[in-house]
């Protein structure tokens, strides 16, 4: 049975959401543990599949018994094993913790809410998981459609927002789907193993750099990487809390491993970085990013919309990371991707938790936070403390990466923009700490003297949960790139180490 | 910002252009895409899988995978158009509308006064109501079965001819948006409720990921149908036909629930009250 975990990981949250969206016309109350059942069953699956990939190196699934490149087939090394880990864990997590939000919210649609959760982690999941690049846009897909519905459902603006977001989406996907149709037309292939042995071969390399080209661009869509990130800010801030806290950690990270998947196993890294002058270029786009994300973010006065400009600096982090080219800089975007999948969570259900009991995430409503809802401010500055690069959390040793792979790359400027962002995100989040934990509360009237008023134990225990996973990943953070990230960091690289 | 977004657009058409002149030429059959994988399908598909209709073949089997979840994508879509678009509270000041049938008579009942349900005399009508047309409403009728047998032909004869679950299940999806076109959304949710199109729109998938799933407990890879072998009493190729057949009816099925369930949300604007 062990050498089918690669479809557990993929089948059981498919089938759970059919379940789930049969069990809301029936019996409401069975579609929480349908979803849970299911997800858990994935995680559980994918952990011990890493167990296998750390043990025995890359595993590869052909679905329906064919060879690659007829048939379609699962590729599972350590990073995408890692990734695989991430995404049910926090989909878990954060299920767990809106249990009852979703249901306050979503009443008469919960199975459709529950389905639509499981449709929209199983489409990321298969785009983690697959060796094949067409099988790849149909799972992404999967993941920006559920993604959208989620969003709209929000209150307000969310609707508009959502549809700005399938505009901005749909081309990006296309873009990427352009791509793919390029690699097809001058290999004949779509496997991606199959295809990077297939196009050194091939003689109109013209038309292998502009099928890079279109899903480098379409996957910068897809990840709202500045200046095409504008689509980022409303959606998620709009979005409902339970939504926003799963698609925020996780669309954004995907589409970085997508992207550092497109390079390292498809188009390869010789001909990324030797064959286009395009590295520069993205590192200097990735320093504007950084800066512009920082002050746009300053300028806020709602929690929501701040983090959310700091998951546009944060990407603009992993891309640069990613394409300084040397060892460093790629431990550090990779590493970085599975530390901020868990810091935007625990900062988004830490908002979520807020929004609950405070009805508000507007900074002026914050006052005296602290003594009301201690226990998720404690998470709160966890994630915080993480997002600035303070040790011993997470985030201090993927900075740490950025930073010096920066450095040995003679990207000074990017290394500078990593520095002046931390600085930056330090006064953001002692802004914050400031009003919920020193202004008086009685400044704007908004109520009496605060009480204790935490949000319920079945929201804290996860966001307590993740906020003690961002120090564990920090103590860890050796074997994290040990297990995960070494074995995948292409040992010759070329453009300058 | 629009003229950047139109300078955008020109840069890429000329980029699509300028990739155009070195694109192989058309339908060489040395090109790449027609050499590399299509040879193998061509020569052993039939061999590998029973199916004479080789796009089936590839689409059902080689990348089943790949099909099951283009119709996720529409279970997807169905959901999403439910989870967004369903009104569960009517708004409240708001008069229906009942005809009596033999005479024609309108009668506008507010909200709280008695209405005639249940009345043989009196049906209810919508605001866009269109007088009663025999013409319409009976050659819509009588299409009916003859389309819906054709959707049951695309769907099974997948195997021989174009065709297939996408295609038939939308021929019957579209069977009854006709109905509810010709008539009115009220006489057709009653003959095939939301529930249902909901049941059936989950069922069908659940055929599909479910047939997947039996081949991987009974010792296959996911999908793999040649494992459903024993189950079915005939060889392993021949299996691998049944088993398209088996995923391209559940496709059929999830597909016209979903075609009939986003129709519903839409023409009411989810309120199922009135709509075409």
């Amino acid at each position: 049975m062990t050498d089918q975990l690669p479809a557990l990981i993929i089948i059981s949250p498919l089938l759970a959401a059919l379940l789930a969206n049969i069990a809301g016309w029936i019996q409401k109350r069975l579609c929480f543990p349908a979803a849970v059942a299911g997800l858990l069953a994935s995680f559980l699956c994918a952990a011990f599949l890493m167990r296998r990939v750390i043990a025995g190196g890359p595993v590869v699934y052909r679905l329906a018994g064919w060879n690659p490149p007829w048939g379609i087939s699962y590729y599972i090394d350590n990073l995408s094993g890692a990734v695989l880990i991430l995404v049910s864990l926090v989909a878990l997590i954060n299920m767990l913790a809106n249990r009852e939000v979703a249901l306050t919210m979503f009443e008469n649609r919960l199975g459709a809410f529950y389905s639509l959760y499981l449709l929209f982690v199983t489409g990321l999941m298969g785009i983690v998981i697959t060796g094949d690049a067409f099988n790849l846009y149909v799972l992404l897909e999967i993941a920006s459609l559920t993604g959208y519905a989620l969003i709209g459902m929000g209150g307000g603006r969310a609707r508009i927002s959502s549809l700005h977001y399938v505009f901005m989406g749909t081309i990006g996907a296309s873009l990427y789907l352009f791509g793919t149709g390029y690699l097809y037309m001058v290999t004949g292939s779509l496997n991606m193993a199959d295809l990077a042995a297939l196009l050194p071969q091939v003689e109109k390399v013209s038309l292998i750099e502009i099928s890079f080209i279109l899903c480098l661009v379409g996957l910068f869509i897809k990840m709202a990487f500045f200046p095409l990130h504008a689509w980022l800010p409303n959606a998620y801030s709009h979005a409902p809390g339970p939504s926003a806290s799963l698609i925020a950690p996780l669309t954004t990270k995907v589409m970085i491993y997508v992207m550092i998947r497109v390079v390292l196993s498809v188009y390869r890294p010789e001909f990324v970085f030797k064959a286009l002058p395009i590295r520069d270029l993205i590192i200097w786009i990735a320093v504007a990013a950084i800066l512009a994300g920082s002050v746009m973010a300053f300028k806020q006065r709602r929690l929501k919309r701040m983090l959310s400009y700091i998951i546009v600096v944060e990407v603009a982090y992993m891309v640069g990371g990613f394409w300084l080219g040397n060892a460093a800089g790629m431990t550090g975007a990779m590493l970085h991707l599975l530390n901020d999948a868990m810091m935007t969570l625990c900062l988004f259900l830490a908002a979520g938790s807020i929004v609950s009991r405070v009805m508000s995430d507007e900074f002026s409503y914050l006052q005296g936070v602290f003594q009301k809802m201690p226990f998720t401010m404690v998470a709160f500055v966890a994630g915080a403390l993480s997002v600035i690069g303070v040790p011993p959390t997470c985030g201090f040793f993927s900075k740490w990466y950025l930073i010096s792979g920066g450095i040995a790359a003679g990207q000074y400027g990017f290394a500078a923009a990593l520095i002046i962002s931390s600085l930056i995100n330090a006064l953001l989040f002692f802004r914050v700490i400031e009003i919920g934990y020193f202004e008086p509360f009685d400044m704007h009237s908004h109520g009496a003297e605060p009480v204790f008023e935490e949000a319920s134990a079945g929201m804290v225990v996860p966001l307590v949960a993740t906020a003690g996973l961002i120090l564990a990943m920090g103590f860890y953070a050796n074997t994290l790139v040990a297990w995960f990230i070494e074995p995948i960091v292409p040992v010759v690289l070329a453009g300058g180490g | 910002m629009k003229r950047f977004a139109f300078i955008g657009v020109l840069l890429f058409g000329a980029v699509l252009l300028y990739s155009s002149f070195s694109f192989p030429p058309l339908g060489d059959p040395h090109a790449p895409a027609n050499r590399h994988v299509s040879d193998d399908y061509i020569r052993d598909g039939m061999k590998e899988t029973a199916v004479p209709n080789l796009v089936t073949a590839v689409l059902a089997d080689y990348r089943g995978y790949d099909t099951m979840f283009e119709a996720t994508v529409i279970l997807a879509a169905g959901i999403a158009c439910f989870f967004l678009l369903r009104r569960y509270r009517r708004k409240p000041a708001q008069h229906r509308l009942y005809r009596h049938i033999d005479t024609g008579v309108i009668l506008i009942i507010e909200q709280g006064g008695k209405e005639p349900v249940d009345s043989k005399e009196f049906e209810r009508i919508d605001y866009h109501w269109v007088p009663f047309d025999l013409v319409v409403n009976k050659a819509a009728g009588l299409m009916v079965p003859f389309l819906q047998l054709f959707a049951l032909y695309v769907i099974f004869h997948g195997h021989h001819s174009p065709g297939g679950g996408f295609q038939g299940g939308v021929i019957f999806g579209a069977t009854v948006i006709l109905l509810a076109i010709s008539r009115d959304l009220r006489s057709t949710t009653r003959l095939f409720p939301e529930r249902t199109s909901a049941f059936l729109s989950s069922a069908g998938l659940f055929i599909y990921a479910g047939t997947g799933f039996a081949c991987l407990l009974l010792g296959s890879n996911l999908l793999d149908y040649s494992a459903l072998a024993r189950l079915l009493a005939v060889d392993p190729v021949m299996a691998r036909s049944h088993g398209i057949l088996l995923v391209e009816i559940g496709v059929g099925m999830a597909v016209s629930a979903i075609m009939i369930w986003i129709y519903y949300n839409l023409a009411s604007a989810g309120r199922y009250d009135e709509g075409l």
